[in-house]
């Protein structure tokens, strides 16, 4: 008789275990998605960062009714000259600097009040007087927006070119994957740099689309199509060997077209792979979009996002460190939220799996 | 020239265009003793921790302050000014020339002769067809100059051809007699005659960029070594006889410069501060430790400031701002105090083109903040709610004015968006037609001190250009023109012209194609073994690294 699995063994959860556990009158059919939900939902930490991530994306989400009620400011209001009443003193938001009784003083804007300035300027302002916690929370849903609709794109176009560039083989194969080597040969940061500039000035006018320079979609393009290699090639890896399979070829001999093939047979069976891919890529495009956002090749000024809150800060690292601390944190927590709830999830679909994206 | 840190060379135009003239002749001579160079006070190396604006360290490519500010002790024009502190930095003196020009009754021709003996730094002599020879290389090698010598005869023909000689120019080099001979008299050809463009090299110079192989060069020092985004090295020119100067161009105290270009400003004060460099060349000293460097070495800083104007240009042929009333309200809603702090609080507000440095400069202030008046200007215009995208880089503080501008359009009443480019395109991509940029961030230094290089670069309409477009507001008033022109006749800058221009100062700003802000202010920061009782930071060089000493 099989030994009973312990919780922190969840990881090797098989079938055949599962049945061997429960009474012989519990045995009935497992889907491998309800194998997967069973070892998942065991998963505390994976869970508890799952959790994180949904706060955090709440938070965003309510990016408007803080900058309306607390806040009461917008995103981009610059308040230069205005003060602000911090435990009952009047503060300005922005100092004022020049030759002060003889003495050469910087302009700084006014640190964390942490409530004590009735909710504005909690986390702070930045030089142009603006509020750092509103754009912190704008900065997030444009973080999230270019995270999440990237790897989307991303995923998308990569699973089509694994199961075209796999299930043909051939001419095909060898176009797609000299495209993937092609892509491969760039480094990713310096590649997204490149399109991030070239297109910053003209946006994208080309194929029937048209997409204006500054826009938000610029970076989350470039950031789809710079690593759809990096997704593209390990699943055009699996569909090669799956493809080799019995009941593919059962499937051919039966007269399937090859468009049944690849996506209801091969694409069922890659799709725990695809899941795993796209929550792992969503916390990496967050950082690539910060990385570029912060080297000016991501999301335009004066669009908050964390990569160029960060870059704001950069120059008042010392006495205002809250500037790039509060969104470096941010970002910290999201890509670690995604990144461990994404293993747990690898784990619970494929044990075996040694699914990562890493460029 | 545009921001130090944050330019890449700007083309000007050619075309000094204005009336015939029948000035008298003038002869100015001799050279003045100025130099403050001191003999006994060398020491062995200056080190540098500049930034990396440095374009090229060729005479005719480069055009920033940082390249500049190399070169104007490497390679010396046939002009050049003053080595001292204050506006006495801006009188022009003989360097390769014995003496200033002679210039003819109607102002069209100026006649030098190169000193005798003078050197290149391989030993060569420097001939007078050589003065020749570079101002057509200047224009073999596209140099962002070229503009400037537009008014000499035949000039505008080489331009097109690059073949043959500017017949203009004519030289003797048995005498070292050089003759040019201009379409127009021209007030400011002196000046231009001391800009780095018209620095001789030898004939033999290949027209192509000599930045890292550098040519052979005049002044107290030579170009030992260049390594792009890297180090700059100089060493003492072994040919170079400061006697032959008179004094006006000095003898160099370090030996050796090494400028080690240093991206962050961080890094350059920690490496100020540590010793490993001398002086923070073009960085600012960042925000949050000017208080306290400010407070620990208060004597090793010095505050300056440059002839500079930031402003936002208007684009009169595009709408909105086409409409005057547009550009008056932009002029009234923005708060220029706040864009001072926004610039650190280093800057002096102001409201026109000449900054306060310049004699010509009458302080006006035609447009008080009035948030009010400038939201009623738009909805006389008719305007409201138009869309307005705002142009601008994405280096150094810049941004950050653009950022508050944006915002401002939107609070009185246009539908504003940003749009940030890379620096090293941003002056060539607003100064094309092109483009049709509504309105955005510029800047500018002074090429050298004179009016005309405000208001005949920036602002005369008969010098709009299809591409490199410095009038990036297309400002074209038939009044200005006139007067601009007029005044380019003059010869001399005395009193009444000087009300002349500060007259223009006021028309122009009366038609409102910029919103000028403010004058940024400056800091320059030496390592505590620097003595700065020999500093001199010069009116267009800025800081002058041949004359300073060790303590």
């Amino acid at each position: 008789m099989a030994e009973r699995v312990t919780e922190s063994e969840f990881t090797l959860d098989t079938a055949a275990e599962l049945a061997a556990i429960d009474e012989p009158s519990a045995i009935r059919g497992r889907s491998p998605w309800f194998l997967a939900w069973r070892r998942l939902r065991r998963n505390y930490v994976a869970f508890f960062f799952l959790g994180l991530f949904i706060i955090v994306v709440v938070a965003c989400m309510l990016a408007p009714v803080y900058a309306k009620h607390v806040a009461h400011t917008g995103p981009n209001t610059n308040h230069i000259l205005e003060t602000v009443k911090v435990n009952g003193k009047e503060t300005p938001v922005v100092s004022p600097g020049g030759i002060i009784k003889g003495k050469l003083v910087a302009s700084i804007p006014i640190g964390p009040t942490w409530f004590s300035g009735g909710g504005r300027f909690v986390l702070g302002a930045d030089q142009n007087g603006r509020d750092v916690a509103v754009r912190l929370l704008y900065g997030g849903r444009t973080s999230l927006f270019v995270g999440i609709i990237s790897s989307l794109i991303c995923v998308f176009f990569a699973v089509i070119l694994a199961l075209v560039a796999a299930y043909y083989g051939g001419w095909g194969d060898f176009v797609i994957t000299r495209f993937f080597d092609l892509m491969y040969a760039f480094p990713v940061i310096l590649l997204g740099i490149a399109l991030g500039s070239a297109l910053a000035i003209d946006g994208f006018h080309h194929f029937g689309i048209n997409i204006q320079s500054g826009s938000i979609w610029i970076p989350t393009l470039v950031i789809s199509y710079v690593l759809v290699p990096y997704v593209g090639r390990p699943l055009r890896g699996q569909v090669l060997s799956l493809r080799e399979k019995e009941f593919i070829e059962a499937s051919i001999a039966q007269g399937a077209s090859p468009f049944r093939v690849m996506f209801v047979e091969l694409l069922p069976n890659i799709a725990s792979s695809v899941l795993v891919f796209f929550t792992l890529i969503i916390a990496n495009n967050i950082i690539l979009e910060s990385a570029l956002s912060f080297l000016g090749a991501g999301v335009q000024p004066p669009t908050a996002s964390w990569g160029t809150q960060i870059a704001d800060g950069q120059q008042l690292i010392v006495t205002r460190p809250w500037l790039s601390l509060a969104p470096g944190l941010a970002i910290v927590i999201t890509v670690l939220s995604l990144n461990i709830f994404g293993d747990g999830l690898r784990d619970a679909l494929d044990p075996r799996a040694k699914v990562k994206v890493s460029h | 020239m545009t921001a130090a840190s944050f330019s890449v060379g700007v083309a000007l135009i050619a075309a000094a265009c204005g009336g015939g003239g029948g000035n008298k002749s003038t002869t100015t001579s001799g050279s003045t003793s100025t130099s403050s160079s001191a003999a006994g006070k060398s020491f062995a190396v200056f080190r540098i921790a500049t930034d990396t604006g440095t374009d090229y360290l060729d005479p005719g490519l480069s055009y920033t302050v940082e390249g500049w500010g190399v070169m104007w002790n490497v390679y010396l024009p046939l002009l050049g000014y003053k080595h001292v502190n204050g506006p006495d930095g801006a009188t022009i003196v003989p360097y390769l020339a014995e003496s200033l020009p002679t210039v003819s009754s109607d102002g069209k021709t100026y006649t030098l002769t190169l000193r005798k003996g003078v050197k290149y730094s391989d030993g060569s002599a420097v001939k007078a067809s050589d003065f020749k020879a570079t101002i057509e290389r200047d224009y073999k090698v596209d140099s962002p100059g070229v503009g400037f010598f537009g008014n000499i005869v035949g000039a505008a023909d080489y331009a097109k051809t690059k073949t043959g000689s500017i017949s203009g120019i004519t030289t003797n080099d048995s005498t070292g007699v050089i003759t040019i001979k201009l379409t127009e008299p021209q007030g400011d050809f002196m000046n231009i005659l001391a800009t780095e463009f018209a620095a001789p090299v030898p004939a033999a110079t290949p027209a192509k960029d000599q930045s890292t192989t550098p040519a052979p060069s005049t002044g107290p020092y030579m170009l030992q070594s260049y390594t792009p985004n890297k180090q700059i090295v100089e060493v003492r020119n072994p040919n170079f006889d400061a006697s032959l100067y008179g004094g006006n161009v000095p003898v160099g105290n370090p030996d050796k410069v090494v400028w080690d270009v240093i991206g962050d400003d961080n890094v350059a004060l920690q490496r100020v501060i540590s010793g490993q460099d001398d002086w923070l060349g073009y960085h600012p000293i960042p925000p949050d430790r000017l208080s306290s460097v400010q407070q620990k070495y208060p004597d090793q800083i010095k505050l300056f400031t440059p002839a500079n104007t930031y402003y936002f240009f208007m684009n009169t042929r595009v709408a909105p701002f086409n409409n005057l009333k547009v550009r008056q309200a932009v002029n009234y809603a923005i708060d220029r105090q706040a864009l001072v702090r926004v610039y650190g609080g280093l800057a002096q507000p102001t409201q026109q083109v000449l900054p306060p440095t310049y004699p010509q400069y009458k302080k006006i202030t035609p447009y008080p903040y009035n948030v009010a008046k400038a939201k009623q200007l738009i909805a006389q215009s008719g305007d409201k709610g138009m869309a307005v995208t705002v142009w601008n880089h994405d280096r150094g503080l810049d941004p950050r004015a653009t950022a508050y501008l944006t915002d401002v359009l939107n609070s009185i009443g246009l539908k504003a968006k940003q749009k940030i480019v890379n620096a090293a395109v941003y002056w060539t991509t607003i100064g094309n037609q092109a483009t049709k940029a509504q309105i955005g961030f510029a800047d500018w230094f002074q090429d050298y001190p004179h009016p005309l290089d405000w208001f005949d670069v920036l602002l005369n309409g008969q010098r709009i250009t299809q591409t490199h477009n410095n009038n990036y507001a297309n400002f074209d008033d038939a009044s200005v023109n006139s007067q601009i022109d007029a005044l380019k006749k003059e010869p001399v800058l005395d009193n009444k012209a000087n009300a002349r221009w500060a007259s223009v100062d006021k028309e122009v700003m009366a038609q409102a194609p910029w919103a000028p802000f403010l004058n940024r202010q400056f800091t320059d920061f030496f390592y505590s073994t620097v003595d700065l009782s020999c500093y001199v930071n010069h009116v267009l060089y800025e800081f002058d690294y041949s004359t300073i000493c060790m303590k």
